[in-house]
């Protein structure tokens, strides 16, 4: 897990680099295009395009002969059926280039949204830090002590609770990466909390399980570790007139490399 | 042919861009050509008072104001009660011509008292599918006030207009404006304020408090022997698609968002966890707005998004914690706030959450003992920090040749609720009958009262110093201010002086509950200053006749001015509504407008028909200061930037002088007259 963020953290570092965290547009229009015509490509050199071609031709047919003879009760349900047995086949042709084209767009998708849906905190914020125990991992809440940088200060907590998690309520003082190191038994564990210096990518959430595929911000915890997951919730990143928030990016990544597929499809010549 | 066609499109075109243009530049030249007007509205301040401070060097920009221009008392509407006298304000009519008499109307068919702020809500019908109630026509609540207010006028002649929390404007009537409602905006509940407060302790009296009372206790959720965890419900709005259409809400009728409270094992700390939202606070902590979402369908469709702020007053030996009533988010109204709809949002993007109920100040808590004055007076500071906030966003977007207006309820609601433990109209009275229950109190409050005149000062200050040069600065209020000593129930007073008759023989009743003989009852009160003759074929078991209720009313009238306290007046002057009132919604006008001496006020309990058991009585209760008396012993306000020619303004002249700064004609009606005018 912690590698696979790390390439693929460092390689959108570079991508992502030229225009800065500033720009948000225009990486919001570029990537979902390079998106669409990526998939497109790939969908061309994957997919049986001949046989996607002769599925729709053969719905085609069967639509119109259920147009055609609808007087025919039982030629309408013939037809019926072998349209839907084409549409089958049609929707079997997709599965491969779905599960080809999956990863690298989910990993385009979570780069997208560590680097532009979250902002970083401000002097004087107010944020939750919440850490959660891993089940079964033999610490006690009691047990979980931070040590917090001079440029964040504590306004109250800990709050342990039953259920295994420890709350602070902290005030942003200073610009830059402040570190809070965090203790449960004899491990150790940073967590930056980004204040200030402009949009940039805001780690969220550090986390021991697959989720941490997700928020490549920051490095996953260890398997074994004591900590189930350590995060904070900043504030969603303005990008207006785009969506906001991780749902807001998701959501506009898929409309728009949706619609330049769909735009380019017969410029490259693929069959959908 | 294509070409002549062409050319004559361009010329079209062309000719309305042109008209375009020069009609957008006459509506800013409308404005441009006049300096702009900044009226602060300041609930209640008393000119008595204020001369006072000001004397005594205490309130700089005010005494400032005074020498520069002009400080004088404000007529005040009759009865002189907030949402009377901001509709007068607000239309500059008197109450016969907006029809708002009281806080509280009376429906005649049924004699409940009715919400003057609203019309009764048509509840349509509906369609019942899978426990669900569709409903299908019915309309939503209406503003009852009438009559055109000033914004319009102005909006028509070019000016830009933006006016923040004016009372009596819930339900926003539409308007081009941009007018945030203020006194009478509900919460989420539909109701004016309605707070929870989870305890682990046993309450006393419960029934007859304002708020949500949830006895709760803690759980040992980790089994380690110590209680940590608390789970209760906060409630919102009411389920509307699990009730048949007019049907009254119950208890358990309500949405609810699940509440949380966690407890930490060692520190005085408590993480409080309200639908998706939370919060970590020590004990004497407020939390910041939390929005909670309620869901009246399926699958969460329609959710609607309500913001509510948490209290931490105790963590041990007993938990304690106050949940505020949850307000109506600005960031998505569940309904209309504002005009147009989208204002409330627009100052929420520039402000962040903000009070949305018409009266944030939490009276009930106060009232119903869950505040100590320590605590309302840090609640009030909240308040305090959103009016100084929204006043600032207000001064920013002024420009000359706009007009805006900023209500402010710093004083009345504290004047309202501190006033037994310092007069500040007069030092030397003698003490409160409130006051003995709060006598601790004293020495760190007594003087909290000139404490929120000194701030609205420093408010006044920032305007004076921001506004551009040759801005009609106004500041006004709506009524002053006297003690409120002495409880009277009207209804009671009726009954022992035979105008009210209760069934059964019974002594005390409820006129809510069935409790009065109608056949037998000739006139009743409901509402601060209402009384109403039970006329025949206006009240639905009416008996007197109409030519005989002038001669009723002035045998009551002249009675209630004979009536004495000992050696005090209780009723100084008892009004005709035929007599004082003029317009199209006279006849809706109580039969009679009780104008109390200072220090008297109806009770609340009369004040919605109950009858007690005794007459009058010492007010024990907090809310001890008052002005729902005669109008002559509560006037308000009025200073100005520049100097008044004459003495004996009223508030519609203060509305008259809004419209006659543009040049702008009186709407129909209209009364009051340009206080600059000679």
């Amino acid at each position: 897990m912690q590698t696979f963020n790390a390439i693929t953290s460092r390689v959108f570092d570079v991508l992502l680099a030229p225009f800065g965290h500033r720009w948000a547009w225009f990486d919001l229009l570029l990537w979902p295009v390079l998106a669409g015509v990526a998939a497109l490509l790939i969908y061309k050199l994957v997919s049986n395009q001949k046989g996607i071609a002769d599925a729709k031709r053969r719905m085609m047919v069967s639509l119109l002969e259920v147009v055609l003879y609808r007087e025919n009760v039982l030629g309408v349900l013939v037809s019926t059926v072998k349209g839907l047995a084409q549409n089958l086949r049609y929707l079997g042709y997709n599965i491969l280039p779905m599960l080809v084209m999956i990863v690298p767009m989910t990993v385009i998708m979570v780069q997208l949204v560590a680097n532009y849906a979250y902002a970083p905190l401000k002097q004087g914020d107010v944020q939750l830090l919440e850490v959660t125990l891993a089940p079964g991992a033999g610490s006690s809440a009691r047990s979980v002590t931070a040590d917090f940088p001079a440029g964040v200060a504590v306004e109250a907590g800990p709050v342990r609770t039953a259920d295994g998690r420890v709350f602070w309520r902290l005030r942003m003082l200073e610009d830059g990466d402040q570190v809070v190191t965090l203790r449960a038994g004899d491990e150790t564990e940073p967590k930056i909390i980004p204040v200030g210096n402009g949009p940039r990518k805001v780690p969220v959430l550090r986390t021991r399980t697959w989720e941490a595929l997700l928020y490549p911000g920051e490095a996953a915890l260890p398997a074994g570790s004591a900590f189930e997951t350590i995060k904070l919730a900043p504030p969603d990143r303005n990008l207006k007139p785009f969506p906001s928030g991780e749902g807001g990016i998701l959501l506009w990544f898929f409309a728009a490399s949706l619609v330049a597929g769909f735009l380019l499809r017969k410029r490259l010549g693929v069959t959908l | 042919m294509r070409r002549a066609a062409g050319l004559l499109l361009a010329v079209l075109l062309l000719v309305g861009r042109l008209d375009a243009l020069s009609s957008a530049h006459a509506a800013d030249g409308k404005a441009a050509d006049k300096t702009g007007i900044f009226v602060l509205g300041v609930d209640g301040m008393d000119p008595v008072v204020l001369q006072r401070l000001i004397d005594e060097g205490k309130m700089p920009s005010f005494a400032k104001l005074a020498a520069t221009g002009s400080f004088q008392s404000l007529g005040t509407a009759n009865p002189p009660q907030s949402p009377v006298a901001w509709s007068t304000f607000v239309t500059g009519l008197n109450p016969g011509g907006h029809g708002v008499f009281d806080f509280v109307h009376r429906d005649p068919k049924t004699y409940l008292p009715i919400s003057s702020a609203t019309l009764p809500e048509d509840p349509g019908s509906a369609v019942s599918l899978f426990g669900y109630y569709i409903p299908i026509g019915g309309k939503t609540p209406q503003n009852t006030r009438g009559g055109v207010p000033f914004w319009d006028p102005l909006m028509k002649a070019g000016v830009d207009v933006e006016v923040y929390r004016m009372p009596g404007n819930y339900p926003p009537p539409p308007s081009d404006a941009k007018v945030l409602s203020g006194m009478g905006t509900v919460d989420m509940r539909g109701g004016y304020g309605t707070y929870s407060w989870f305890t682990t302790y046993p309450v006393q009296g419960r029934e007859h408090m304002k708020g949500d009372i949830h006895q709760v206790s803690l759980s040992d959720d980790d089994l380690d022997g110590k209680p940590d965890t608390v789970r209760a419900t906060l409630k919102g709005p009411p389920d509307v698609f699990r009730m048949p259409p007019g049907h009254v809400p119950g208890d358990a009728d309500y949405l609810t968002v699940p509440v949380t409270f966690r407890v930490d094992p060692e520190h005085d700390a408590v993480l409080v966890e309200a639908g998706d939202s939370r919060a970590l606070l020590r004990v004497g902590e407020w939390s910041d707005w939390l929005p909670v979402k309620f869901h009246p369908l399926p699958a969460s469709l329609l959710p609607l998004e309500g913001i509510v702020r948490f209290y931490v007053r105790q963590v041990r030996p007993g938990l304690e914690i106050y949940a505020s009533p949850v307000n109506i988010s600005p960031a998505n109204p569940a309904q209309d706030i504002s005009t147009p709809s989208s204002f409330a949002n627009e100052l929420y993007a520039l402000l962040g959450y903000y009070y949305t109920q018409g009266m944030p100040e939490d009276t009930n808590a106060l009232k119903d003992r869950i505040f100590d004055d320590d605590d309302y007076k840090r609640q009030v500071a909240l308040v305090q920090q959103d009016t100084t906030a929204m006043l600032d966003l207000a001064l920013t977007r002024f420009e000359p040749g706009d007009t805006t207006f900023m209500y402010l309820s710093d004083i009345d609601l504290q004047c309202h609720m501190l006033w037994r433990l310092g007069d500040p109209k007069n030092l030397d009275a003698p003490p409160h009958p409130a006051r003995a229950a709060d006598e601790h109190a004293v020495a760190a409050h007594g003087e909290d009262i000139e404490g929120y005149y000194r701030h609205v000062d420093q408010l006044l200050g920032g305007v004076l110093e921001r506004v551009p040069e040759g801005t009609l600065v106004i500041v006004m209020s709506d009524h002053g201010f006297q003690p409120y000593t002495r409880k009277v129930n009207l209804n009671a007073w009726l009954r022992d002086n035979g105008y009210l008759v209760l069934k059964d023989g019974k002594h005390t009743g409820k006129i809510t509950t069935g409790d009065v003989d109608w056949t037998k009852t000739r006139a009743y009160g409901l509402g601060f200053n209402a009384l109403y003759v039970n006329q025949r074929g206006r009240e639905a078991e009416g008996i007197v006749e109409r030519t005989a209720a002038p001669a009723l009313l002035a045998e009551i009238g002249a009675k209630l001015e004979a009536w004495r306290d000992g050696d005090a007046k209780v009723v100084r002057r008892a009004f005709l509504g035929d007599k004082i009132y003029s317009g199209p919604r006279t006849a809706e006008a109580p039969d009679m407008v009780v104008g109390y001496d200072k220090g008297y006020g109806c009770s609340d309990e009369s004040t919605l028909g109950e009858i007690s058991e005794t007459v009058i009585e010492d007010n024990l209760s907090r809310w001890s200061g008052n002005h729902l008396m005669d109008p002559e012993v509560v006037p308000g306000v009025i200073l100005t930037n520049r100097k008044l020619p004459r003495t004996g303004y009223a508030l519609p002249d203060v509305t008259a002088t809004l419209l006659a700064h543009y040049g702008v004609p009186l709407p129909q009606g209209m009364e009051g007259k340009d206080v600059f005018a000679p």
